[in-house]
């Protein structure tokens, strides 16, 4: 799968989970994903979340040294984490 | 002037400062071997300490206490002062950087301009290396930040003598020479020894798997004790203690988990490596409170999601840690 398909995965993935109706129809890859930037208006709930639910679909684990912090960025960096995972 | 520093990022910032000044200082560990060595792992519940009301949390040690025991145990010098008077505290750090020795600090996470608003909190034991300065402005290596950073010195000097819990009243730390000969394995085991008797063996309810129970028996009645918005208050508050302030998830499990089977290989147990790989699970048992815990506060509610259902998984998690550090003093005394 290329980067930006797996992007638009994720995307799909980030607003089911958190369960966002009223969702952009798109945003770009590198905005925020967490904190009051973020276009879907993500909090750190939302955060254990995504991070639960990237571990079930794509079997990535993110904690232990891997700081979510960077790792969740952005879904961009989200999808490299993956792809380097 | 400016010391040459190598910049690793981590997901704690004492384990990161730790492990980052004694490779600068030619003894090259991971921030789990640093975090395991310094006895990181904790839990303690303690309902009669409030900070910002809400009850103390915590699943890692004393700050500053993980740089002071890895360090010891490894048998290399450390020299940690503070300073009433804030103009001193910024000399002796001048002097420092002078000396070519780096720094570490303890500092408020509030005052620290390069924190995304976001993340910035009154939190009071964040640590940092200062490595230079060039004119007013301060050379930063924090280890949670991607990259390194500056800082102005009237700020930093703010950032280090912040008000309130766990002031770190100019307190600065460095380490010395790191000897030829390091007791690594006997650190390690003296690391695993300290945490499974916290964990298993002090007769505290606060403490260890005890103070998971009680804070599952007070967690199971927050909605009859507080109200249904301050018992939410108190459940965020508990999974921002777990799940973030660099814990790198599942309340430092996982770190805990990777260092476990760093020990496997060192001290050639293969059982430790067993073991790990349960500290992994427990981790993912403590982040699934976690995530169920975060519906709640979202307002998605179900019945696993109850509290007397996430209570019932904190028990679960205490017994399950209970076994394992129970089996990781027996491991480790052979």
């Amino acid at each position: 799968m290329d980067t930006q398909d797996l992007e638009q995965q994720l995307k799909k993935l980030i607003i089911e989970t958190c369960n966002i109706p009223d969702a952009p129809a798109d945003f770009p890859s590198d905005a925020p994903l967490i904190g009051p930037e973020s276009p879907l208006d993500l909090d750190s709930l939302d955060a254990v979340e995504v991070v639960v639910a990237v571990q079930k679909a794509y079997g990535v684990r993110i904690g232990g040294e891997d700081s979510s912090r960077e790792v969740l960025q952005s879904v961009q960096t989200l999808a490299e984490y993956i792809t380097k995972s | 002037m400016t010391i040459e520093f190598i910049h690793r990022q981590s997901a704690h910032c004492e384990s990161g400062v730790t492990a980052n000044l004694l490779k600068h200082n030619g003894y090259s560990i991971s921030e789990a071997m640093a975090f395991g060595i310094g006895g990181g792992l904790f839990f303690g519940y303690f309902p009669f300490i409030k900070i910002n009301h809400l009850p103390l949390i915590t699943f890692r040690g004393a700050p500053g206490s993980i740089f002071k025991k890895c360090a010891s145990r490894l048998g290399v010098p450390v020299t940690s002062r503070q300073f009433r008077d804030p103009q001193r505290g910024m000399d002796a750090l001048d002097a420092s950087i002078a000396a070519g020795i780096p720094v570490g600090l303890q500092s408020g996470v509030y005052w620290l301009p390069y924190f995304p608003a976001a993340l910035r909190f009154h939190f009071n034991a964040h640590n940092l290396v200062v490595y230079g300065r060039e004119g007013d402005e301060y050379l930063i290596s924090d280890p949670i930040i991607e990259k390194p950073v500056r800082c102005s010195s009237a700020v930093l000097e703010r950032a280090r003598y912040a008000k309130g819990a766990l002031a770190p009243k100019g307190r600065m730390y460095s380490i010395g020479q790191v000897p030829g000969e390091i007791p690594l394995a006997a650190a390690i085991r003296a690391g695993i020894k300290e945490v499974a008797t916290r964990m298993v063996k002090v007769p505290i309810p606060l403490i260890g798997v005890r103070g998971m129970r009680m804070l599952a028996r007070h967690l199971q009645y927050w909605p009859d004790k507080f109200g249904d918005k301050q018992s939410i208050i108190h459940l965020g508050h508990l999974i921002r203690m777990q799940e973030e302030i660099g814990t790198g998830g599942g309340g430092f499990r996982f770190i805990y988990a990777a260092f476990l089977q760093e020990a496997a290989a060192v001290l050639e147990l293969p059982r430790l490596e067993i073991l790990a790989q349960e500290m992994t699970q427990i981790g993912d048992m403590w982040r699934r409170i976690a995530l169920l815990g975060a519906r709640r506060c979202k307002g998605r509610n179900s019945t696993d999601n109850t509290f007397p259902a996430l209570a019932e998984l904190m028990r679960e998690c205490s017994l399950r840690e209970e076994k394992l550090f129970r089996e990781l003093l027996h491991v480790v005394k052979k």
